[in-house]
């Protein structure tokens, strides 16, 4: 019988875990005018630790589910988390992949991009950009250190899951457990 | 075999061709698929605010029968107090009916008023959102006016099945035309000035000349009824400080929003009773 291939589901669900955890914490951070944005957070697993084909799927449905909640022109996240995993799948090779810390400066990266990007692509339309890019450095900033001490969990997290269900992420081959 | 060249960017070519395909897809299922994305998450969105229901509902039962004596002792002060001032609503209702007919003056906006309760915030310096527990199901329409007791929250947006998503006051892509309390003239307002830590601010352009704002004197800033959307009067907030804009023919300033905003648990939609008004 046929096995059905989970990898790329189990990296959406751990994705909608902390998509939701996230706007948690905007919920209680709004009356400070504050916002946390970790998306770049959530390409890290799926493309540096995840067979690629799989990786990919987890990415784009991520990013439509990102821009299904968010006002921005619907693909814009599909479009933006896609070049990421394209980049990081095009120097996978070379990377110490298995490296919480390389994890983290992915996950800084990304973020900054992304960040970056959208603040450019909304920023216009707000009465006065110029004083706009205060607060958007100051989101920036408290989202960035929110990564830098939530990105080993979530990758340990999303590891244990892949343990849990006895799946190898990247070959999707059954894990053998020494024990049993 | 392939190259192994073309084997390192294949991603950049897969990612080329899924854009491509996205581009050409037909707007309506693009709609379709946003909605469906919406709808998976929407229980996720709405669980803590039912979770936090739950829980004021025990913490309520743990009160003792005494304070709840008190609590209704003043809520009946409370509703005889209301109930004198639906009597004069009423009574200024039929004087507004009457004013309508004898000037025939078309009548003004109806609405029907939908209490609902505040399931998200999504408060970013690019936007600034609610996430509401009713929808269709209520018969929210988009571009409703959303209110609350210091007036003007913001409007729909965006109504799914059984939420609705509320563009905020402060928010950059809210634009309104106002008017200064007492003064009839309309002047544009935008929201958008967010500082972190700060209160929410606004924008507001076109002032006439001759008016005057300071902190130490605001003038107070109200929907003007234009547009039909949001009825006239509302209020929206302070106006702290006005300047001659560039072209020196107006003043522009900055409005003082009520902080309330970013802690409202619940508000209120003027749902349209003829939506084609809107």
């Amino acid at each position: 019988m046929r096995r059905h291939d989970t990898r790329w589901l189990i990296v959406i669900l751990a994705n909608l875990l902390l998509g939701w955890l996230t706007g948690l914490a905007n919920h209680y951070l709004a009356p400070l005018s504050l916002h946390l944005y970790i998306t770049g957070l959530l390409v890290v697993f799926a493309g540096l630790r995840v067979d690629p084909k799989q990786g990919f799927i987890a990415t784009l449905l991520t990013g439509l589910l990102l821009d299904a909640t968010m006002p921005v022109p619907f693909g814009t996240h599909l479009v933006l988390l896609g070049l990421i995993h394209a980049t990081l799948l095009y120097g996978r090779r070379r990377f110490p992949r298995e490296g919480s810390i390389f994890g983290i400066v992915v996950a800084q990266f990304a973020n900054l991009f992304l960040f970056i990007t959208l603040s450019f692509l909304l920023v216009s339309q707000n009465p006065r950009p110029s004083e706009a890019w205060l607060r958007i450095f100051v989101d920036l900033l408290v989202s960035q250190i929110v990564i830098l001490l939530i990105t080993p969990w979530f990758l340990a997290l999303q590891s244990r899951v892949f343990e849990k269900m006895k799946i190898h992420p990247e070959t999707g081959r059954p894990i053998a457990h020494p024990a049993s | 075999m392939l190259p192994k060249r073309f084997d390192q960017v294949s991603p950049f070519v897969t990612l080329g061709v899924i854009m491509l395909t996205w581009l050409l897809l037909p707007l309506v299922l693009k709609t379709f698929t946003r909605a469906t994305f919406f709808e998976i998450q929407a229980p996720l969105t709405v669980a803590d605010s039912y979770a936090h229901d739950l829980q004021d509902f025990w913490s309520n039962r743990l009160h003792s029968k005494d304070e709840l004596l008190q609590a209704g002792r003043d809520l009946a002060g409370l509703v005889a107090k209301y109930d004198f001032s639906v009597q004069q609503n009423q009574q200024l209702e039929a004087d507004i009916l009457r004013l309508e007919n004898l000037l025939n003056l078309p009548p003004l906006p109806a609405f029907r008023l939908e209490a609902a309760r505040v399931a998200q915030r999504d408060f970013s310096g690019w936007w600034q959102r609610f996430t509401i527990r009713k929808g269709q199901n209520f018969g929210l329409t988009v571009g409703a006016p959303v209110v609350f007791s210091g007036g003007v929250v913001g409007r729909i947006t965006e109504v799914h099945r059984y939420t609705a998503v509320v563009d905020l006051v402060t928010s950059p892509t809210f634009r309104l035309a106002a008017s200064i309390s007492g003064d009839n003239r309309p002047i544009s307002y935008q929201g958008g000035l967010n500082d972190s830590f700060k209160a929410p601010r606004g924008n507001v352009e076109f002032v006439p000349l001759e008016i005057n704002a300071t902190r130490n004197t605001p003038r107070r800033l109200v929907t003007s009824g234009l547009g039909g959307i949001f009825p006239a009067g509302l209020s929206i907030g302070e106006i702290t400080n006005l300047e001659l804009s560039p072209d020196g023919l107006f003043k522009a300033g900055d409005v003082q929003l009520d902080e309330r905003i970013g802690t409202l648990t619940e508000v209120t939609v003027l749902v349209p009773l003829n939506p084609e008004e809107l």
